[in-house]
C-alpha cells in the first residue's frame, strides 16, 4: 500500500535525501505563499463572512493548505538516493550453520526454513542485478557454493569476527550489502563496539532475516552466572544465578552448585514468571585450595524441551596463600585474646599481633622471626606492605607518627589492603581520631566528643545490606541468618561511631536500650583498598556465653578479616576477561606489575606459565601496554577444551617481583545450547546501526528490490521526483473535498 | 605429774600449731579488718579479679578436722585489692579496683574469662560445678589456683580437678612457656611463701617444700589452669607492703599474677 501511494518503497524514504530541483530560493516560496494566502483571506472574507460568519477561517485554512501544497510541487521535490550499480557490485549472503539452526520449531528446523526461502528463485534474483556470495558461519565463515551444503553442524556462532571479515573483504571488493540469515544465537556474548563502528565506517547496509521462534514454550535455561574467579580455602563463597523461564511459573526446582561429583550447595527455589529474569544467589564453600570446575545448575523440570541448557561450569582457584594480617592493639582486652583465638583456627589467615601491655613494652605473637616489628610499629613501606591486612584496636591516634600516618593511608589507597579499626575506650573519636588524618580512611563520620566506648549490654541486628553479605553470613538460609543475629548474647561494650559516610555500607547495627541503633559494622572501599570499623570490644561474649560447639564467634571474626584480605592483590595481578572461553580458545592475559614499592613497574619481564588439559604446557611472555604503566598483556590460543591454570611472574633483574595465578576453562560445543530462541532484538539492532532492515523470511521478496539502495561498494546517485506521487494527488483532492464538505454543512454553497 | 603431763601435752599441740597456717600469731590483725569500698569501685573495667567461691572440703575423721581449715575466702579482699592497685600501676590493663565474687553455679562465671581460686586444697566441686568448670574453661576462661601445700592438699585438689578434666594431665610449665615471658622473664623462680610461715623463718608449709609451677593444656597447647602449688602468691600481695615481708617475694608474686592475667588476655 506504501508503495502504491508514494511510488517507491519506504527504503526509499528512509536512505534517501529530499532536494528541491527548481533551484528557486526558499524566500521566495514563503514570500509567494504569503501574498497567496493573504489574497485568498480576503477573498473569502469578503465573499463568504455574511454566510459562514466565524467559520470563514476553516475554510481559509484548507485553501491554503491546498494552495502550499501546489507551490511545493512547483518547487520540484524530488529524493537522491544511492543505489548500486547493476553487476558491478557483490552482495554477501551469510547464513547461519551452526546446530541452532536445526532446532524444531514449529515442525520444520530453521536450517529447512532458510532453505526453503532462499532456494533458487531468491538467489537467481538477486544475481539478475548482483554478484553474489555465499558463506557459511559456523565457527568461523567459509565460503558457500550452495545453501543445499549447509547441515547445521557448527558448534558456535560469532557474528563480529565473521562481520569482521566481511568489512575486511571490503576492502578489496565491491561489496554492496550483506544478508545475514541467522537465529541471532551469538554465543560470543554479542556484537562489540569495534565491529559495529568498523561495519559503519565502511558504509555496509547489514540485512538480517531472523528465523526460529522468539519464544520457546517450555523451557528454563541459566542466562548468566557470576562467581568468584579466585577466593581463600574454605571461605564461604556466592554465586548469583540469573535464569528465564517460560511455562513454569510457580514451579519448584533445585539450585545447586557442584564440583564434580560433589554437591557443595544446593536449594529449592520457586520459579518466576514466564519471561521474566531473576536473580538467585546461593552460598557454598571454596573448599581446599587448588584449581576447581564447579558448576552450577538448576535441575531439569518435566516436560522441559531444551535440558542442557539448565547448567553452566566455571572455574574456581582457590588459592594457596595465607595472607598476613597486622593487628595492633592499645591494651590487654578479652576481644584480643578471642579474636587470636578465632584467626587460629583458620589455616588461611596468618595473624601477627603487637599489644601494647605496658606504656612502653609491647607482646608480639605471630612474628615470623623475632626481629620482625622488634622497633614497634612499622616506620617503612617495606615492612608495613609485608602485611595484607591491619586491624587499629583501641589505640590513641597520637600513637603513630605523622609519616606512620601517611604509610597506613597508603596501605590502603596504594598497597590495595584492607584496614579494620576497632572499638576501644582508645580508640575512634575517645582516642582522638576525629582530629586525625586517619579519620579520613574510616567509614564514619566520627562524633567530635568523647566517652562514645560505654561498657554496656547492646544486642545486634542485621541491617538490609548485612543480609545479603558474606562477611555477616552465619547461616546459609537467609531468614535462618537474621534470626541468629538477633539471637546472639549481647555485646559487652559499644562505640558511638556517628554516621556513616557517603558510599559507606552498614552491615550490622548495635540495639541499645534507650538509644536504639548504631551502626557496628561498616565497610567501604578505599583507593585500591578498603576499610571497615567494628564498633565494638565485646564480642568475645559470643565466644563465653555460647554452647562450646557453637562457632559464631569464630565465623564472623574469620570472614570478617578475609573479607579484610582477599582481594589485597601482590605486586602482579594477573587476569583475563572471560573465565569461560566458548568454542574459541582465543584470550587475552592481562597482568599489573609493581614494583617493591607498589608503584606500577614498566619495565619488568614478565611471563605467563599455562598448564592446560592433557599435559599441554605454554610459556607465554607479557609485553608492556603503552598506554598504561605497569600493565602487561599477551594473546594466546588455548588450543584444546578443558581447564587450564595461568601462573604469571613478573621478574627485574634477578629479582622476582612477584607471581600470581588463575584459572579459565574453554568449552567446546555448549554454547549452542544456550540462548536458543531467536534473538530478534540483535538482529534488530545489527541492521539498524548499519543502516540495513530486519526481515522476516516470508518477506525475502522485497528484500530483493530494496538491497539496491545501499552506499556501500560501486554506487550511483539517482533522483526520483515526488511530485507525480498518488498521494499527492490524493491529498489536493482531500483537502479540497473537505472544504467543498464544510460549507455543505454549514449551508454556504 | 597429771598437771604437768596436761601442760607439756598442751605446749606441744600448741606449738604444732603454731607451725600451721591456721594459727594466727600476732600480726597486724587491724590490717585484715573490713576494708573501705574505694570511690571507683562500680567503674565499668575491661578486667576484674574475680575471686572463685567454692564448696568446703568435707571429709571423714582427720579430714573433717581438715575442712575446717582453708577457705575461698582466704586474704580476701586485701590481696585482691592490693593486688590490683599493682596491676593498674603496672600494666595497661583497664581493672576495676575492687574485685569480683564468682561461683560456679549460675552463668555469671562466663563474663570473667579470668578467676583465682585460693586454698584449693580445700575444694570440693559437686560434678555440676565440674561440669562447668570444664566448659568455661574450653570456651576460653582461664583458672589461676594458688596457696595450697604438701601431698594432702594435692590429693584434695587433683579430686576435684581431674573430674573436671579427667582426660587431661596436670604437667610442669617449662621455663621457656609464654606464660614466664609474656611480660616479665620469670626463668628464676623462687617459693613466694605465706606470711605465718615466714615469720617462723621457713618459706613452706607441710610437705611442701618444693614450689612447683603446673599447668593443664588445651588441645592448642594453651593454658587453661595455671596452677601455683607449694607457695602463697596470695599472702604476698596481700602483705607487699608490711616492712617485714620482703620484697623479692611480692615483687615476684606480682610479676607472675600480672603474667598469667595478661598470658590469659592474650592466649
Amino acid at each position: 500500500m506504501f508503495e502504491l501511494l508514494c511510488k517507491y518503497p519506504l527504503i526509499v524514504f528512509t536512505k534517501g535525501k529530499i532536494v528541491f530541483l527548481s533551484g528557486w530560493p526558499w524566500w521566495l516560496f514563503a514570500l509567494t505563499l504569503a501574498v497567496c494566502c493573504g489574497v485568498l483571506g480576503f477573498l473569502v472574507l469578503r465573499k463568504a463572512s455574511s454566510s459562514l460568519g466565524r467559520r470563514w477561517v476553516p475554510v481559509w485554512l484548507l485553501q491554503c493548505a491546498a494552495l502550499g501544497l501546489i507551490l511545493l510541487l512547483l518547487w520540484q521535490p524530488a529524493l537522491s538516493i544511492s543505489t548500486l550499480k547493476p553487476q558491478q557490485n557483490v552482495v554477501a549472503l551469510v547464513f547461519d550453520d551452526s546446530r541452532s539452526m536445526a532446532i524444531r520449531d514449529e515442525g520444520r528446523s530453521r536450517l529447512e526454513v532458510l532453505k526453503s526461502v532462499t532456494s533458487d528463485p531468491f538467489i537467481n534474483d538477486l544475481k539478475a542485478k548482483f554478484q553474489v556470495r555465499l558463506y557459511r558461519l559456523a565457527g568461523g565463515l567459509e565460503p558457500l557454493e550452495s545453501t543445499s551444503a549447509l547441515d547445521a553442524q557448527g558448534s558456535a556462532t560469532r557474528l563480529a569476527p565473521a562481520l569482521r571479515q566481511i568489512v575486511a573483504e571490503s576492502a578489496s571488493l565491491p561489496v554492496g550489502a550483506v544478508v545475514l540469515f541467522s537465529d541471532g544465537a551469538d554465543t560470543s556474548g554479542g556484537i562489540d563496539a569495534r565491529t559495529m563502528a568498523e561495519i559503519r565506517s565502511r558504509r555496509l547496509p547489514v540485512h538480517t532475516v531472523g528465523f526460529g521462534s522468539e519464544t520457546m514454550p517450555r523451557d528454563v535455561e541459566i542466562t548468566h552466572v557470576e562467581i568468584p574467579r579466585r577466593a581463600l580455602p574454605d571461605s564461604h563463597l556466592q554465586a548469583l544465578v540469573k535464569y528465564r523461564q517460560r511455562g513454569f511459573s510457580g514451579a519448584k526446582t533445585k539450585l545447586s552448585v557442584k564440583e564434580g561429583e560433589k554437591l557443595l550447595a544446593s536449594r529449592e527455589i520457586v520459579l518466576a514468571k514466564d519471561g521474566v529474569e531473576r536473580i538467585e544467589p546461593i552460598i557454598f564453600q571454596s573448599g581446599n585450595s587448588g584449581v576447581k570446575n564447579l558448576q552450577v545448575s538448576l535441575e531439569v523440570v518435566s516436560g522441559e524441551e531444551n535440558q542442557a541448557n539448565n547448567a553452566v561450569s566455571r572455574a574456581l582457584s582457590v588459592e594457596n596463600r595465607r595472607p598476613r594480617i597486622l593487628y595492633l592493639e592499645g591494651e590487654p582486652k578479652w576481644e584480643f585474646k578471642f579474636i587470636r583465638r578465632a584467626v587460629e583456627e583458620d589455616a588461611s589467615l596468618h595473624l601477627t599481633t603487637m599489644l601494647r601491655t605496658t606504656q612502653n613494652k609491647i607482646y608480639r605473637q605471630g612474628i615470623n622471626h623475632p626481629k620482625e616489628l622488634e622497633e614497634g610499629f612499622p616506620a617503612k613501606l617495606e615492612e608495613l606492605f609485608t602485611f595484607q591486612g591491619l586491624v587499629i584496636g583501641g589505640v590513641e591516634a597520637a600513637y603513630f607518627t605523622p609519616a606512620q600516618v601517611e604509610l597506613i593511608r597508603q596501605f590502603a589507597d596504594r598497597r590495595g589492603g584492607g584496614i579494620l579499626f576497632l572499638g576501644g575506650r582508645g580508640g575512634l573519636s575517645d582516642g582522638g581520631f576525629t582530629k586525625s588524618p586517619l579519620a579520613d580512611l574510616l567509614p564514619v563520620m566520627l562524633p567530635d566528643r568523647k566517652q562514645t566506648f560505654v561498657r554496656d549490654p547492646a544486642t545486634v541486628e542485621l541491617t538490609p545490606a548485612g543480609r545479603e553479605s558474606l562477611v555477616a553470613r552465619l547461616e546459609e538460609d537467609t531468614q535462618k541468618n537474621i534470626e541468629r543475629w538477633r539471637k546472639l548474647p549481647h555485646l559487652a561494650n559499644y562505640q558511638d561511631v556517628g554516621t556513616p559516610k557517603p558510599g559507606a555500607t552498614v552491615l550490622v547495627d548495635a540495639v541499645v536500650p534507650g538509644r536504639g541503633r548504631l551502626p557496628l559494622l561498616v565497610t567501604e572501599n578505599y583507593g585500591a583498598g578498603r576499610t571497615a570499623v567494628m564498633a565494638t570490644a565485646g564480642t568475645w561474649r559470643w565466644q563465653m556465653q555460647q554452647p562450646l560447639e557453637d562457632k559464631t564467634h569464630e565465623m564472623f571474626w574469620q570472614q570478617l578479616l578475609r573479607w579484610l584480605v582477599a582481594d589485597t592483590p601482590g605486586r602482579v595481578s594477573a587476569t583475563t576477561p572471560e573465565p569461560v572461553l566458548l568454542d574459541d580458545g582465543a584470550l587475552k592475559i592481562t597482568a599489573r606489575v609493581k614494583d617493591m614499592s607498589y608503584l606500577p613497574s614498566g619495565d619488568a619481564a614478565v611471563e605467563a606459565r599455562i598448564v592446560g588439559p592433557e599435559g599441554l604446557s605454554a610459556v607465554v611472555d607479557l609485553h608492556p601496554d603503552p598506554a598504561e604503566a605497569g600493565s602487561y598483556a599477551a594473546e594466546w590460543t588455548a588450543p584444546r577444551p578443558g581447564g587450564y591454570a595461568v601462573e604469571v611472574i613478573a621478574r627485574r633483574g634477578e629479582q622476582e617481583l612477584g607471581r600470581d595465578a588463575f584459572a579459565f576453562r574453554r568449552e567446546d560445543g555448549v554454547a549452542e545450547s544456550f540462548r536458543q530462541e531467536q534473538n530478534r532484538e540483535l538482529l534488530e539492532k545489527l541492521a539498524e546501526q548499519t543502516g540495513g532492515r530486519y526481515w522476516r523470511p516470508s518477506e525475502l521478496d522485497r528484500l530483493t528490490r530494496e538491497i539496491e539502495y545501499s552506499e556501500a561498494g560501486l554506487t550511483v546517485r539517482e533522483t526520483k521526483d515526488l511530485w507525480n506521487m498518488p498521494v499527492v494527488f490524493l491529498a489536493l483532492l482531500g483537502l479540497r473535498a473537505a472544504e467543498w464538505l464544510l460549507r455543505r454543512k454549514w449551508g454556504a454553497v | 605429774m597429771f598437771i604437768l603431763t596436761a601442760v607439756v601435752l598442751v605446749s606441744l599441740v600448741g606449738l604444732g600449731l603454731g607451725f600451721q597456717r591456721g594459727g594466727r600469731p600476732s600480726f597486724r590483725e587491724d590490717d585484715e579488718g573490713p576494708l573501705a569500698l574505694p570511690p571507683d569501685a562500680n567503674e565499668k573495667t575491661e578486667w576484674a579479679f574475680a575471686r572463685l567461691r567454692y564448696p568446703q572440703f568435707r571429709g571423714e575423721g582427720l579430714g573433717r578436722w581438715w575442712a575446717s581449715r582453708g577457705h575461698w575466702t582466704v586474704d580476701y579482699p586485701k590481696a585482691d585489692r592490693t593486688f590490683v592497685q599493682g596491676v593498674r600501676r603496672l600494666t595497661r590493663i583497664h581493672a576495676r579496683s575492687v574485685e569480683q565474687v564468682v561461683d560456679l553455679d549460675s552463668d555469671e562465671i562466663y563474663n570473667w574469662p579470668w578467676i583465682y581460686a585460693v586454698e584449693v586444697g580445700h575444694w570440693q566441686l559437686t560434678d555440676a560445678q565440674c561440669k562447668k568448670l570444664r566448659d568455661y574453661l574450653l570456651r576460653g576462661g582461664f583458672l589461676m589456683t594458688d596457696d595450697f601445700h604438701g601431698t594432702f592438699e594435692w590429693e584434695v585438689f587433683t579430686a576435684s580437678m581431674s573430674r573436671v578434666f579427667p582426660d587431661r594431665p596436670i604437667v610442669d610449665i617449662e621455663d621457656s612457656d609464654s606464660i614466664f615471658h609474656v611480660l616479665y622473664d620469670l626463668d628464676k623462680r623462687v617459693q613466694v611463701p605465706g606470711i605465718y610461715p615466714l615469720l617462723r623463718g621457713m618459706t613452706y608449709e607441710y610437705d611442701g617444700v618444693e614450689p612447683r609451677w603446673r599447668g593443664i593444656y588445651d588441645d592448642k597447647g594453651r593454658i587453661m589452669v595455671a596452677i601455683c602449688h607449694n607457695m602463697d602468691l596470695g599472702d604476698a600481695w596481700e602483705w607487699a607492703d608490711h616492712p617485714d615481708y620482703p620484697e623479692r617475694y611480692a615483687s615476684l608474686a606480682y610479676r607472675i599474677g600480672i603474667n598469667y592475667i595478661i598470658y590469659a588476655m592474650t592466649h
